[in-house]
């Protein structure tokens, strides 16, 4: 139990939730399974705790060619939701390689995205990390970092995202709707995660008070024939990626008319593998195409002291990815 | 003895939340307490600055150094005594209040002021330090049968190898409480301890109060696997000592994160091995080992000890080495020694039978060791080659050479085997048997259920010796106000109570048995007793058509019911005829990914020979909890120290991987039942055997699955590439 407390209020109405969430010290709790073990073990100590799992933000519609979850959807649902599973697949297998069933009960699809790294640094407030206290330093850029990224990271923070769901979501290339006190806006979900800067290295690139009210995917039905998520793990459940690879194809006329692939486990976002996606349009959905998405996907990868072995298994996971989307039909 | 598989005593109680833990007492008043932490792994206490603390809502009272210097200086006390700091994370101060949140806060607003002093966190900055400490546990150190050295010149083969293992943590799932308060002179002290006895005789030597003035209860544990033993100790004096101070009972439960630096881990390993052969025979064996300890106290894990009695040879040496770090102690963890240590043998082994070009099996076979060849003594009894058989059969060994290396959708299938080994000790013990004047039966004993059974086997053993029902008996353990009874830790406390129970019943049994013969009213009075016989609750005739009831025969005597007590001494294990050693033969199925490098254990096959299997369905599940532990060990869990602060990273199970559902296989257990005459009720100990061996099973199957040899734990993706 941690000795900070803090106030709790409980929003009905969106416009109320968002008026409270500008204050400074304020935090939004959705499915709160990632705030308040952060809560817990003092690595985050709000004022203000906004619960807004109960806002009517929840629903999954499909209208169109276009797919809307709402920000407090509980991954569950999303994962069981026959308009998920039929058009979009690679969601639901992403979310089900996620946390546990339990977990999964009671976290929303808004809160998945915004959940902090699980560097071990940062999750010890003795620690030096950048992340969580801006200028302290990084400890696992020159310590314990088999976790750390292979893209895009600085001297001031190596860390990955953890999302599983995001990584999907970046393949699908979607777009996250937010909503503050002053208005809304979009954000293509690649845009939501900065890169590290050298003494600070926020998770999110939302500003104060404002709010996931939904994500949106708009024309990825067409890859629901050849999309999967394959997660590499230590363990055979309930574990974070080590190395993941959402890859979703359109395969016309034996040939690759489309690719999406985007890596998690490697850097602060979801990493999309462009050169890779690149070089396989056009091919027919062979070995050797697939080996050369492979090759291209660990290229300018930058590794450090204990994550090396990171790079041929991106590679092979690439490939193996592809394979089990070129498959299926 | 029959052997019987009966239910748990306590399952349901355990299961419907009736039975209550130590830490859950709660007294009126109770005050909750949190430790004060230290942020640097090296230096010395300094000062503690609470004057903002104390001014906190909830009272806070602060314990220190201060105030454990009125304690009498032990290994037990020292680290609450002596200001040196050892290990990053090591409690500095304790801080009681009105509730655990406002003690948590107190225990944020203390200032520490520590003079640092530089660190060596890891061992392998040190390895030039190392140095040899006399015992490891009862066992000599470093070992020499024959000359080693010379046999190694003329082997026609020689496997040099070096093998390490991580740091584990032993996490059962209730964390370590204390509970304390005093009544005048006298304290009670509800705690998780493995030795109720063993923390009775340290609370009075550092108190110095009369061990009767002292209860120390510890009726049921979720776990201990080793770690609910010494190093607990002086966090929970501290709770005494703030109990003492405030005159109010004072509860303390370490957090899931303290228990990664508080309360003991097993020891990391370097184990360097050379194997001779001469014929597919060994001819000799080195095994040499460095392993962690911390600079506040010692302790060396048996880990090459079990080289000495495992196979035939006749030149052996051992030693064993320790290197002081500042990180956490170690402590022994279940199957100590003979997990790390097989592992290295085993794996080695393996290696050897590859170059032979023989099967893993046949070479183990070859090198049976019919008798002790370190203590030249016959085994109390070997069965061995019946596990190796057993498990070998069930498990499909011979189809080792179709299915090697072949595929299973995206698995390449990879078959491994190794031996198991485990000491059958026992330790002095006392036990109480009530029969009541309603035929109901009371059964006492001060020794510990760490979750595996203690109360199942002790009331089973009374029950079957006095021919009543389970549901007639009521077990009573965990109390030093009942008599002297184990500690609870490697696999001896049912060899333990056995031999106890055994005398006390039968002294209950004699005297049954005179009351009904002598009494010409009785139906076999002038009966011959040894034809008498207990069961379906009667004393029985076993040649004529005679028999009466217990409660009658009792009635004869007394309207009070009879009570029986027996003791058994500590066995001096050096001084017997026989060497008992339990054993076993683990044989697993795994699969790895060839591209992605996954591993994933498939089948395990494990044929134990423990002696007499009291109670088969508790020791199935001993064998599989262990062996799951054993998994755990061989490719999921490791404790990493930050070089840098020595600060334990990832103190939670969302870092610290242990094996999950998914992760368990089919388990397949043969249990080979032994007579061993030299054993009392041929009891041996169980509970260790399936924590070894499978490592190096593991291994060995990821080396049959994809040629890869690995020399480390845990098995890692990494590894496989
Ligand atoms: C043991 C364990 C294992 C896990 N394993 C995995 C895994 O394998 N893969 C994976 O992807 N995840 C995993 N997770 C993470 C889990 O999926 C996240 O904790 C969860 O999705 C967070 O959702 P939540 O609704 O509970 O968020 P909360 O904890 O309520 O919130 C998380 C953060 O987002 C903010 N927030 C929440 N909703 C909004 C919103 N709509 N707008 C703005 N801010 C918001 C909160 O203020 C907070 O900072 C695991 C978690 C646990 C505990
Ligand atoms: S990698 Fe990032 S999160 Fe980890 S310690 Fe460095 S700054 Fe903190």
């Amino acid at each position: 139990m941690s000795s900070a407390s803090f106030n709790y209020v409980r929003a009905t109405e969106l416009t109320d939730a968002l008026s409270q969430g500008k204050r400074p010290g304020a935090a939004y709790l959705a499915g709160g399974t990632d705030l308040l073990q952060l809560w817990k073990a003092s690595l985050t100590a709000p004022q203000d705790v906004i619960d807004i799992s109960r806002l009517p933000l929840a629903d999954i519609t499909r209208a169109g060619d276009r797919l809307v979850i709402g920000a407090m959807a509980r991954l569950s649902d999303v994962a069981a939701h026959p308009e998920v599973k039929a058009g979009h697949p690679l969601i639901c297998d992403a979310i089900l390689a996620s946390a546990s069933g339990q977990v999964r009960n009671l976290a929303t699809a808004g809160g998945n995205l915004l959940q902090r790294t699980r560097c071990p640094y940062f999750s010890d407030a003795g620690l030096a990390c950048n992340k969580r206290d801006p200028g302290s330093g990084c400890g696992a850029r020159d310590g314990e970092n088999r976790h750390a990224v292979l893209f895009g990271g600085s001297s001031g923070c190596v860390a990955t995202h953890a999302s599983d769901l995001a990584v999907a979501l970046a393949a699908l290339d979607a777009e996250i709707a937010i909503s503050s006190a002053s208005g809304e806006r979009q954000l293509a979900l690649s845009d939501l995660y900065p890169l590290p800067g050298e003494t600070t290295a926020p998770d999110s690139s939302l500003r104060p008070g404002e709010m996931i009210t939904a994500i949106r995917i708009v024309g990825a039905e067409r890859f629901a024939p050849h999309s999967t998520y394959l997660k590499i793990r230590d363990r055979a459940s309930f574990e974070f990626a080590v190395v993941s690879v959402a890859a979703a194809l359109r395969i016309e006329d034996g040939v690759i008319a489309e690719a999406r692939l985007a890596a998690g486990g490697v850097a602060s976002l979801p990493w999309r593998l462009g050169r890779s996606e690149a070089a396989l349009i056009g091919r027919a959905p062979t070995e050797q195409a697939f080996a050369a998405a492979g090759e291209l996907a660990i290229e300018g990868a930058r590794p450090l002291e204990g994550n090396a072995f990171k790079i041929p298994l991106l590679r092979n996971a690439v490939i193996r990815a592809l394979q089990t989307a070129g498959d299926q039909s | 003895m029959k052997d019987r598989t009966i239910a748990r005593y306590e399952g349901v109680l355990k299961v419907t939340g009736q039975a209550r833990y130590e830490g859950e007492t709660s007294p009126e008043g109770l005050l909750h307490a949190a430790l004060v932490e230290s942020p640097v792994s090296c230096g010395e206490l300094e000062s503690l600055d609470a004057s903002w603390a104390t001014a906190l809502r909830g009272f806070p009272t602060l314990v220190t150094h201060d105030d454990a210097a009125s304690l009498k200086p032990s290994a037990a006390t020292s680290l609450i005594r002596e200001k040196a700091i050892h290990f990053h994370g090591q409690p500095v101060a304790l801080v009681a209040a009105a509730s655990l949140s406002e003690a948590r806060e107190a225990a944020k607003a203390i200032n520490v002021s520590i003079a640092a002093r530089t660190a060596l966190t890891q061992m392998d900055q040190a390895l030039d330090q190392a140095y040899a400490p006399a015992m490891v546990g009862r066992f000599p150190a470093a070992t020499r049968r024959g000359d080693s050295t010379r046999a190694l010149g003329q082997a026609e083969l020689v496997v040099r190898r070096s093998y390490t293992t991580a740091v584990n943590n032993h996490h059962p799932m209730e964390p370590h409480a204390v509970v304390c308060w005093w009544e005048g002179k006298k304290a009670v002290v509800h705690t998780c301890t493995q030795a109720i006895f063993g923390t009775r005789a340290i609370i009075a030597h550092a108190f110095e109060m009369p061990p009767a003035d002292i209860r120390v209860l510890a009726r049921y544990l979720g776990g201990g696997f080793g770690c609910k033993g010494q190093l607990w100790w002086p966090w929970m004096f501290w709770a005494m000592l703030a109990s003492r101070k405030t005159d109010r009972p004072v509860r303390l439960e370490l957090s899931r994160a303290q228990m990664f630096t508080l309360v003991g881990r097993r020891q990391e390993t370097t184990q360097d091995l050379a194997l001779g052969f001469v014929d597919g025979h060994l001819t000799a064996i080195e095994h040499d080992v460095v392993a962690q300890t911390s600079t506040h106290a010692e302790f060396s894990d048996s880990t090459a000890v079990y080289t000495r009695f495992l196979y035939a040879c006749p030149n052996v040496t051992t030693r064993h080495r320790l290197v002081r770090t500042n990180e956490p102690q170690p402590v022994p963890m279940r199957a100590p020694g003979t997990a790390p240590g097989t592992f290295a043998l085993e794996s080695a082994m393996d290696e050897a039978a590859e170059l032979l070009g023989i099967d893993p099996l046949e070479l183990r076979l070859n090198n049976f060791a019919d008798h002790d060849q370190e203590n030249g003594r016959p085994w109390s009894s070997n069965s061995l080659r019946e596990c190796y058989r057993v498990g070998a059969e069930r498990f499909g060994w011979a189809e080792r050479r179709t299915r090697s290396a072949a595929k299973i959708g995206r698995w390449k299938i990879g078959f491994g085997m190794a031996t198991t080994l485990y000491p059958a000790i026992r330790q002095a013990c006392r036990a109480r048997v009530a029969l009541r004047a309603d035929g109901s039966l009371l059964v006492q004993c001060g020794t510990q259920d760490m979750g595996s059974g203690t109360y199942t086997a002790l009331g089973q053993i009374a029950a079957d010796a006095l021919g009543l029902p389970m549901d007639k008996v009521t077990v009573e353990l965990g109390d030093t106000d009942l008599p002297d009874g184990p500690f609870s830790g490697g696999s001896q406390v049912t060899a333990s109570i056995f031999p106890a129970v055994d005398a006390a019943t039968s002294k209950l049994r004699a005297v049954l048995t005179s009351i009904a013969t002598s009494d010409p009213a009785s139906p076999l009075g002038g009966k011959p007793p040894e034809d008498l016989e207990f069961a379906d609750g009667m004393i029985r005739s076993r040649s004529g058509n005679a028999g009466e009831r217990l409660t009658d025969v009792l009635a004869r005597a007394t309207s009070n019911g009879l009570e029986a007590e027996g003791e058994i001494p500590a066995t001096d294990h050096q001084k017997l005829a026989a060497t008992g050693m339990g054993y076993g033969a683990i044989f697993v199925e795994i699969g790895v990914d060839p591209e992605l490098w996954e591993i994933r254990v498939r089948r395990v096959c494990g044929a134990f020979a423990a002696g007499h299997i009291l109670n088969p369905l508790l020791a199935r599940s001993q064998y599989i909890g262990g062996l799951i532990g054993g998994i755990g060990m061989a490719l999921h869990e490791e404790t990493v120290t930050d070089a840098t602060t020595g600060s334990i990273l990832g103190k939670s199970f969302t870092d610290y991987l242990i094996p999950v559902h998914a992760d368990m296989p089919a388990f397949d257990i043969a249990m080979i039942d032994e007579n061993d005459p030299h054993l009392p009720g041929g009891v041996k100990g169980i509970g260790m055997l399936g924590t070894a061996g499978i490592q190096a099973a593991i291994a060995n199957a990821v080396n049959d699955a994809i040629g890869k040899r690995v020399r480390k734990l845990p098995i890692r993706i990494e590894d496989c590439l």
